[in-house]
């Protein structure tokens, strides 16, 4: 019982031998918030599925709040919330109407089920749409609703799969607040799929990198850009002249790399701890200095670095820019 | 047990709520037949007793009651099997499955929910046709013997319309059955008895369980309860039903081992 999420050589293969999930180990600890970070197809929804117990797996084993997701799927639907893609709500019934099904589903009575209802309404701000009905709901409102739906009976384990693919920033910032919020005041264990990196990065204690089905790297953000190399350090000068007085400097802290005219850029294994001691050598050069910037790396630095790709296509949703998970 | 009812209960509860709440679908299985029965009404009014091979009856309406009832759960039926599938596309199949309600109360629910849209038909209908002076011969036992065999053709298509849910997963797949349905409604003595057939005509009728099952109806409201033709139209319903039933448990059972 010591993992909320535990899986040894988890597989699936579907029909003409496609392998979604090619041998995934997982440890998720009590009270995490993991991330399973990967592109569309990459098998995190196929994963996801099977530890949430609606796919069986074709090789491996798992278990999810200490029990075993085939053999005792049972106990394991008592113990997770589950918030699947697309937000599956009937778009026929009121939010009210959604919770209360979803109290007698989880074998509330009635009385406890209104309760519920009137204070995950409130939790997620839905209160005063919780009487009409989800076909008028905007994206981020379903999405809502879908995470008050899967917290009904208070579960151990949230499986979130794709919480907030297609939602405008602030809806997408409203979420991520409701889940960091829940794994603070309640200690439930998130297990959380996403493609931004800035999402996982955001939320996750530990973030596990899949591609292709297979887990390419693991470990927290921090570790992961560790991982991939040092922070990088820009300096826009006031006078280009000084350009090579200033990469002497930079020079004594880190590897020089290419840059644009009138700015000099290194790498800076130290990190912030080190600006102090750049500033100070600077000054001594007397360099005159307009702007100075340190770049940590991306979490999709380590997806290409482990991949050989690029996480988000060009294109894609430009709040996700990989900039937004840096600095 | 106590638990699996109240299960089933709110998922029946959620099915009639939803066809309620989506006039477009409940129209087709109340408008069709309605206008149909109104029709032949028009147009057949007195000619019952001057067609050969026509049963003694006081006008058409009495006649072809049974035949609307019966259509109208036809068409209704084909409304629970395309719901189903569209909770299976729209994912809320699965919020159900990732949580511990009873499976079979997720089966049980949805067929609940056709037998109550059925009752509701069957009421209308003879309603209706009583406003218009029809009369049912079989009293009070007539009319609810009407409605076991309603209910049980209920459980039947819709029942089937589960069945295709699970095994395609698509409405529009379901959709597409609703022209067999009509088939099997036109080649059988749903609007005209088997006596004035000929041909291969009647002999498709006489293969047609639906021709047993709206005889069985119709006795009891142009004849009166006997029991003969209400216990074939029993019996074939009652198979057709539990047929319904096991696919239904066979193709749920399939789709939660393969899930695709």
């Amino acid at each position: 019982m010591d993992h909320a999420v535990e899986a040894e050589g988890l597989e699936r293969e579907f029909k003409g031998g496609i392998r979604a999930v090619d041998g995934v180990d997982l440890a998720v600890s009590r009270g995490e918030v993991y991330g399973f970070l990967g592109p569309n197809g990459a098998g995190k929804s196929t994963t996801v599925r099977m530890l949430a117990t609606l796919l069986r797996p074709t090789g491996g084993r798992a278990r999810v709040a200490g029990r075993d997701v085939v053999a005792e799927a049972a106990a394991v639907r008592r113990s997770i919330g589950v918030a699947l893609q697309d937000a599956a709500i009937d778009p026929y019934m009121t939010g009210r109407e959604l919770l209360h099904l979803q109290a007698v589903l989880h074998g509330f009575g009635r009385a406890v089920g209104r309760r519920r209802a009137v204070e995950l309404l409130e939790r997620v701000d839905l209160e005063g749409a919780a009487d009409r009905r989800v076909g008028t709901y905007s994206g981020g409102m379903r999405r809502r609703l879908d995470l008050a739906l899967a917290l009904v009976h208070e579960p151990e384990v949230l499986f979130l799969d794709e919480p907030t693919t297609g939602l405008d920033p602030i809806s997408r910032l409203t979420l991520w607040e409701e889940v960091r919020r829940l794994n603070a005041d309640s200690g439930t264990t998130v297990f959380l799929t996403t493609q931004y990196l800035e999402e996982a990065d955001q939320l996750a204690a530990r973030v596990g990198i899949i591609d292709g089905g297979r887990i390419v790297a693991e470990g927290s953000p921090a570790e992961l850009k560790a991982q991939v190399g040092d922070p990088t350090l820009e300096l826009a000068l006031e006078r280009p002249e000084e350009e090579v007085r200033a990469a002497e400097v930079l020079r004594r802290f880190g590897e020089l790399q290419p840059s644009r005219d009138g700015h000099v850029v290194a790498r800076l294994p130290g990190g912030a701890s080190a600006l102090p001691a750049v500033v100070r050598a600077l000054d001594e050069a007397a360099v005159v200095v307009t702007g100075l910037d340190l770049e940590l790396p991306s979490l999709d630095d380590v997806f290409v670095a482990k991949t050989g790709r690029r996480l988000e296509a060009e294109g894609d949703d430009p709040t996700h820019s990989p900039a937004a998970a840096a600095t | 047990m106590r638990l699996a009812a109240a299960q089933t209960a709110a998922l029946a509860r959620r099915s009639v709520v939803g066809t309620l709440r989506t006039p477009q679908a409940l129209f087709p299985s109340l408008f069709f037949p309605l206008v149909l029965m109104a029709i032949f009404t028009g147009s057949f009014g007195s000619a019952p007793g001057t067609i050969p091979g026509f049963p003694p009856v006081r006008g058409f309406l009495d006649f072809a009651l049974a035949g609307a009832v019966l259509q109208g759960i036809l068409i209704g039926g084909t409304t629970a099997g395309a719901a189903f599938a569209l909770d299976i596309e729209g994912g809320f199949f699965d919020r159900l499955v990732a949580s511990p309600v009873a499976r079979g109360a997720i089966l049980l629910g949805r067929l609940a929910g056709g037998v109550a849209l059925a009752m509701f038909q069957t009421l209308l209908f003879l309603a209706i046709g009583i406003a218009f002076g029809a009369r049912v011969e079989g009293g009070v036992a007539g009319v609810a013997l009407l409605l076991v065999l309603a209910c049980l053709l209920a459980v039947a298509v819709s029942g089937l319309g589960i069945v295709l849910a699970l095994r395609t997963g698509s409405a529009e797949a379901v959709q597409g059955t609703f022209p067999l349905f009509f088939a099997l409604l036109f080649f059988s003595s749903a609007f005209f008895p088997r006596e004035t057939m000929t041909g291969w005509f009647k002999v498709v009728a006489d293969l047609n369980p639906i021709s047993y099952l709206v005889e069985a109806m119709r006795d009891q409201i142009v004849v009166g309860v006997e029991p003969g033709p209400t216990l074939i139209g029993l019996g074939v319903v009652i198979g057709l039903a539990a047929l319904a039933v096991t696919g239904c448990a066979l193709a749920f059972r399939r789709r939660l081992a393969a899930a695709p």
